[in-house]
């Protein structure tokens, strides 16, 4: 069936809804690769052969992921007319239990973390579960959810992401209609402009201007990509919005292509995001059948398609020459710009091309559904919306965090991380991966923004937080990412291929209590150079570990060294 | 439009003047920062420029500052084109500072290359702190550093791509693939000529030429018929042949260039005697 129509879009809506509320008790396992690492899938098994083997009336399903890795697995239960419970840290042992319960409408208490009596999804849909369970907390009240907004996670770990009927249930593809159907390509980019939307793969460019130049570019053909590659240390914030609501990014991806005039699209995601793959291939092909996808969209005489292209593990692939470079079949090696990528001779195939990050994409709808004035007041000024951070290194609560940008380090840390793990006391955070800098607890009041994290010596980057403890070696936190740069490195500029391989092999001294204070001195104005000299980006930022460390935590470099 | 062509210098191109410190000097608009620096022989060192390849900047050798709106921003003057009102510095005390730890990174990474030393010597680098790379199975003799220039005369010259990057980072190398002799080599030499550490090393030995740089690539030599002499690759031989008229190409098709010179000459001589060709009217 194709959706041409508003009255189309809110059939399957009403069928799709009867999906995720289909007058009887629903369980959801949350099947995201986190999930499934912890052993989800055996819980998903047990639960299907009980409801079988006891012939109950029961909808046992699958779901992505909300978020608390350190709660999974993670399992959802509704029953009519009473709270979404969420049970959490779910074992093969706890369904029979958890079955019988359920037959009865009524929920295990001590599997539950918390109740959701009712949950926006930002697209214009809130669900009303109902009310009851009141000894359970209420979702609001847990402390890793207090403090984070979700917009971006909307829909994660409660909607079916392998089923397209249940994202447009709670308002998908409402907003490509209406951008397609009630808006020219001039006012939507207007839209994207007044949100203050900035690129979520790191630079903080504005989306929207970067989507008037590629409009603007004279060409006849023009393509978008989505950069899902991926590939920081500890971040994974990407892989879970792709299992967990790939139409999120779909959806956006169309109304980009509709405003900046292309009629192909690429994702461009790494081999070693299976899962995604596979959700993303599903989705692709079920927004084709609803006609959402392919030639003539909702009948306005638009066509858009999406490829999907695999990278080989290379994280130098995620920069933006090279990743054109990998998906035209040669070797991804970055080139000096200009030419850019939304030049004319600069893009895909040599046609001006726009380039977002996954979660920049998925901002998209949710700006078309609510307006940029709605958007615009989410965040801090210049630095608009929420941002999903992967939390992860020694903090007590890992997780995925969606928080307005503007938030202070200490919030996410110690309110929603709940400080070091094992009662340890926190020493310092790594934002922004490979390129980013380490931050020293002294100064946990900065904010979360492009310009705060700048300011102290390191980049937003893709969103990885990665928490240190008292027990961390800073110089080995430093040589870590300096041996990961090292091996990714292109190779073609030699700042970046030589001046690293040396920065390791003097941080590898000096860890080996073999290094002299010259040696510093040397680290120091070698990391200078590679900032100041490199090609790309790799090499442009990689020594930030370094130069941090060094600017904040002087004090164990010199504790290592002869004088 | 490809990068080629945005670059390209046909046609009438309009006039620009560039400032480069501080002296005013004419280039076409679009044209490569550097090549007019070479031109008007301003040093700026570089090791991976070369006018009819495509701007690569990968050496890094070749920064300038450019100064506009007040500002300074260091970029390499290979990928900057010329402009009506551009104004760069060369050897500002930040260019001098951190090009002279690129000297140092160079002389550790080919310290078996005299062109490296005596360029870094002239700079003023004789010293490197950094622990220098001595392969003793390295194929081009540690010489060399990765200006990719004999890949891209090999590719985008030559079109053979015999050869390429292998590995990446600080293990990449250039060679043939999986390290074995290549049948896409012609043996011109092209890498050998473009590279300016001399690295690249072939020798003809008897009736073929060996490649030693590349894996022992080998490529047969076309023998002379008259004076038995092998002169070029066959390939090379065959391949020029093509440009020339069909009743001479098959009268000199088997000689080197000296005995064509010769053949030529007495076929001349032999035809002006028959009264042909000479009118001294
Ligand atoms: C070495 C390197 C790796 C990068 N990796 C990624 C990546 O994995 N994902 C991403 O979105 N952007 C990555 N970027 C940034 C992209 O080049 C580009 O700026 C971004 O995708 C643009 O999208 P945005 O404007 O939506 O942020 C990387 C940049 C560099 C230099
Ligand atoms: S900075 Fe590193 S990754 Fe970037 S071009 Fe240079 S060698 Fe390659
Ligand atoms: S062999 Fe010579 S031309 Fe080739 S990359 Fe090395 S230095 Fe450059
Ligand atoms: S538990 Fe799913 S992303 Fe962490
Ligand atoms: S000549 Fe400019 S980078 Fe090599």
């Amino acid at each position: 069936m194709k959706i041409g129509s508003a009255a189309d879009l809110e059939a399957v809506r009403q069928a799709g809804m009867q999906k995720l509320r289909p007058g009887k008790p629903r369980i959801a396992v949350g099947l995201a690769t986190c999930g499934i690492a912890v052993g989800g899938n055996r819980v998903y098994e047990r639960l299907r052969e009980i409801i079988e083997r006891d012939g109950l009336d029961i909808v046992l399903t699958k779901t992505g992921c909300i978020g608390y890795c350190k709660e999974e697995p993670l399992v959802n239960i509704s029953i009519p007319n009473k709270p979404l419970v969420i049970l959490h840290k779910v074992t093969e042992a706890d369904v029979e239990e958890i079955v019988k319960q359920v037959s009865r409408g009524k929920v295990p208490a001590d599997k539950a973390l918390c109740r959701v009596p009712s949950w926006d999804h930002v697209t214009g849909c809130t669900l009303e579960y109902g009310k009851g369970f009141s000894k359970i907390p209420l979702y609001e009240k847990v402390p890793f959810f207090k403090a984070q907004k979700k917009v971006i996670l909307r829909d994660a770990g409660l909607i079916n992401p392998e089923d397209i009927d249940e994202y447009i249930a709670v308002g998908g593809y409402a907003a490509a209609l209406k951008a397609l159907t009630g808006m020219d390509p001039e006012t939507i980019i207007k839209e994207v402009e007044n949100s203050g939307l900035r690129g979520r793969g790191g630079a903080g460019f504005p989306t929207g201007q970067k989507w008037r130049i590629t409009r603007d570019a004279k060409a006849d053909k023009k393509y978008i990509l989505c950069n899902a590659d991926e590939g920081d240390p500890g971040a994974y914030m990407n892989r879970n919005e792709m299992e967990s609501d790939p139409h999120m990014l779909i959806e956006g991806m169309i109304i980009g292509a509709f405003a900046m005039g292309a009629a192909k699209g690429f994702i461009f995601i790494r081999a070693e995001y299976p899962l995604a793959i596979k959700r993303l291939k599903l989705a692709i092909g079920q927004a084709r059948e609803y006609g959402l996808l392919g030639s003539n969209i909702f009948g306005t005489g638009f066509s858009f398609d999406i490829g999907i292209a695999t990278g080989a593990g290379a994280f130098v692939c995620g920069e933006s020459t090279a990743l054109v470079a990998s998906i035209e079949g040669r070797t991804g090696r970055p080139h000096p710009r200009p030419p850019r990528l939304t030049d004319i001779g600069g893009g895909l195939f040599g046609y001006p091309t726009d380039l977002n990050n996954v979660e920049t994409w998925c901002n998209v709808p949710v700006i078309m559904a609510n307006g940029s004035d709605w958007y615009s007041r989410i965040g801090a000024e210049g630095n608009t919306g929420t941002k999903v951070f992967s939390l992860v290194g020694k903090v007590d609560r890992v997780g995925l965090v969606e928080v307005p940008l503007g938030t202070t380090l200490h919030t996410i840390v110690s309110d929603i991380g709940n400080g070091g793990a094992n009662n340890k006391k926190v020493k310092a955070v790594q934002t922004g991966g490979p390129s980013g800098g380490c931050i020293p607890l002294r100064l946990f009041e900065t904010t979360v923004d492009y310009e705060s994290l700048n300011r102290v010596g390191s980049i937003m980057g893709s969103g990885g937080i990665v928490v240190m403890d008292e027990d961390t070696d800073m110089v080995d936190i430093a040589r870590y990412f300096i041996n990961f740069a090292t091996g990714e490195s292109c190779g073609k500029c030699v700042p970046c291929r030589e001046g690293l391989k040396h920065a390791l092999l003097l941080l590898n001294r000096i860890m080996a209590k073999k290094g002299t204070k010259k040696d510093i001195e040397t680290l120091a104005l070698l990391s200078d150079t590679i900032v100041a000299t490199s090609l790309c980006g790799l090499g442009q930022t990689a020594p930030n570990p370094v130069l941090t460390t060094l600017a904040y935590f002087r004090e164990e470099y010199d504790a290592l060294v002869k004088p | 439009m490809t990068r080629k062509e945005a670059s390209s210098t046909g046609g009438a191109k309009k006039q620009v003047t560039v400032t480069i410190n501080g002296k005013k000097y004419p280039a076409d608009e679009g044209e490569i920062l550097l090549g007019v620096a070479v031109r008007e022989k301003i040093a700026i060192p570089h090791l991976c420029y070369e006018p009819s390849l495509d701007p690569y900047g990968a050496c890094r050798l070749c920064m300038v500052e450019v100064i506009k709106d007040g500002k300074r921003e260091m970029t390499t003057s290979c990928t900057l084109r010329a402009a009506e009102g551009l104004e760069v510095v060369t050897d500002t005390p930040a260019i001098v500072k951190y090009r002279n730890v690129l000297f140092e990174l160079y002389l550790a990474e080919a310290p078996k290359s005299e062109v490296i030393k005596e360029m870094a010597a002239r700079y003023g680098v004789t010293k490197t702190r950094f622990l220098k790379k001595l392969d003793t199975t390295d194929s081009l003799g540690n010489k060399c550093v990765l200006c990719g220039l004999c890949v891209r005369a090999c590719n985008e010259i030559m079109g053979a791509g015999a050869i390429g990057f292998v590995n990446r980072g600080p293990y990449t190398v250039v060679n043939t693939p999986y390290f074995e002799p290549t049948k896409d080599c012609f043996g011109c030499g092209a890498c050998a000529k473009v590279c300016p550490t001399k690295a690249v090393e072939f020798e003809d030995r008897g009736s073929e030429r060996v490649m030693t740089s590349w894996s022992g690539t080998k490529v047969p030599l076309a023998r002379c018929d008259c004076c038995g002499g092998y002169y070029a690759p066959k390939a090379l031989a065959i391949s020029t042949l093509a440009h020339i008229t069909p009743s001479l190409r098959e009268e000199i098709a088997a000689l080197c260039p000296v005995c064509r010179g010769r053949r030529i000459a007495r076929d001349e001589i032999l035809a002006g005697r028959g009264g042909g060709a000479g009118s001294h009217g």
